[in-house]
């Protein structure tokens, strides 16, 4: 904390602090501590750090709220932490209404509760069969043969692509959010368009009943096709944010319950009993929030005696926000019959996560059939210490547990 | 007493409905909240309280009386 990279002159210095969302500090096995260690020294609730290209950071829930709506000054559009340009304007994420609408509602009907129940049998099958295929072996790594693969897998079929590209997929995901060299990432984003690209065009041909096919025969208010481009980016998105969310979120539950036997216990209690079982849910949704989420500044103004510029960098992080005790009763507590429970963890606002329902039904069709299959597990003592990760989104490479 | 959703502040979460079926559902389109019951019975006075104060938006509230 004793020397900070030059910082913009609007920034006071009482609201500087040298922090790297990205960076685990040493000794640290939940990257959840990465912003609860800021909490915790008393970081100031809207902090600047010159890490990765400078940010403000937001520690209060109704800051972090207010951003979340107030998409006239916090906007999603070329928000990435470090700047990046060119990046993909994602569809409908990258833009703010009222150009987000157009996008969104191709998109909603998709992803409604209602759609989602009717994907309830179809995710039963895919859970059913990864967790029969080493349920008997006595353990695993969870994020290796599940967590990873449960999403990419649905994925797949929402899309309608063949199971056999599974390998492939998981292949291209892994790299795309875990490595960290420019030029393997720079070939592995050729590589998702070309796919992409490719997607679209054969749906545009031999259309289906998939996410894929809707979107390619979507159609703007005069009848005419939407540019390619954005075609592309909506298919991007829903790979940028429909993967590695879920994979994190379920790594971090299943976390939880190995080392938890009265929480494996009462969600046992709840299998037949799906609302009780989806309350439950929610407040592992709340204390699990694996995402940090960007905002650019549109203009330069002032936010709550804040001053900010154009261009100035937002982070939300999600975690935080759910353990403000101004929200929360006994934030810190997990309490899977909270009563009150308003977490940000699929943000707020128009931006919302748009498959966050889809995002819970995966989660809770994969504990309930693991909990038929695996009633008791634990943490295998041998972990990989190197596999926690910050970040956008945080998580781990591995999660050995036994039976 | 009746419910009342504010469209607008709406975004779909649908913890209404998660916590109280009997009440509200939502749409086939845009997955936001329909109303089925807005003047709902005494016995799930408890349960839409405890939906209105879950919706992360605030869309939702009760109001006295019939029509406001």
């Amino acid at each position: 904390m004793s020397f900070y990279p030059q910082s913009p002159d609007h920034v006071p210095a009482d609201r500087l602090i040298d922090f790297d969302f990205f960076e685990v500090p040493p000794g640290v096995t939940d990257p959840v501590e990465i912003w609860h260690g800021l909490v915790k020294r008393g970081a100031p609730p809207i902090f600047y750090t010159p890490r990765n290209g400078g940010h403000w950071v937001f520690l209060r829930y109704p800051d972090i709220a207010e951003a979340y709506r107030n998409y006239e000054i916090f906007s999603t559009h070329k928000a990435q932490i470090p700047p990046l340009e060119p990046y993909p304007v994602l569809q409908p994420n990258g833009v703010d209404p009222p150009q987000h609408d157009v996008f969104r509602k191709i998109l909603a009907p998709m992803f409604t509760p209602l759609a989602v129940r009717r994907m309830t049998e179809g995710l039963q099958h895919r859970a059913e069969g990864l967790i029969s295929g080493f349920a008997g072996k006595g353990g695993c790594d969870f994020v290796k043969d599940y967590a990873a693969k449960f999403p990419t897998g649905t994925f797949l079929e929402l899309f309608g692509l063949p199971e056999e590209r599974l390998s492939e997929f998981l292949r291209i995901s892994d790299t795309f959010f875990r490595s960290t060299d420019p030029d393997v990432r720079a070939a592995n984003l050729l590589e998702i368009f070309a796919v992409l690209e490719e997607l679209f065009r054969e749906k545009e041909r031999n259309p289906g009943n998939d996410i894929a096919s809707t979107v390619v025969q979507s159609r703007d208010a005069e009848g005419n096709p939407f540019p390619w481009e954005d075609i592309i980016n909506c298919g991007f998105l829903l790979f940028v944010a429909g993967l590695d969310t879920v994979t994190n979120t379920m790594t971090y539950v299943w976390r939880y319950l190995a080392t938890s036997p009265d929480a494996r216990q009462k969600f046992r209690d709840r299998l037949d009993d799906p609302s009780a079982f989806l309350l439950a849910i929610e407040e592992l949704m709340r204390i699990n929030a694996v995402s940090n989420i960007y905002r650019r500044v549109t203009h330069d103004c002032e936010f709550k005696g804040v001053q900010f510029r154009r261009n100035d960098r937002v982070v939300l992080p999600n975690t935080v926000a759910n353990r403000d005790q101004s929200m929360f009763k006994e934030p810190q507590t997990i309490d899977l019959d909270r009563k009150v429970n308003n977490h940000v963890t699929f943000g707020l606002g128009p931006h919302r996560c748009i498959g966050s329902h889809l995002a819970k039904r995966e989660i809770m069709i994969s504990l309930q059939e693991w909990l038929r299959q695996i009633p008791e597990f634990e943490l295998d003592p041998n972990q990989d210490a190197e596999s926690v990760f910050g970040g956008p989104v945080m998580g781990f490479t591995s999660l050995k547990l036994r039976w | 007493m009746r419910v009342i959703a504010n469209m607008n502040l709406c975004q779909g979460h649908a913890r209404c409905e998660d916590l109280c079926p009997e009440v509200f559902s939502t749409d086939a389109v845009e997955g936001k909240v329909v109303i089925e019951q807005p003047e709902f019975p005494p016995e799930l006075e408890e349960k839409v309280r405890l939906a209105v104060r879950n919706c992360p938006e605030g869309a939702l509230r009760i109001a006295k009386g019939a029509v406001e």
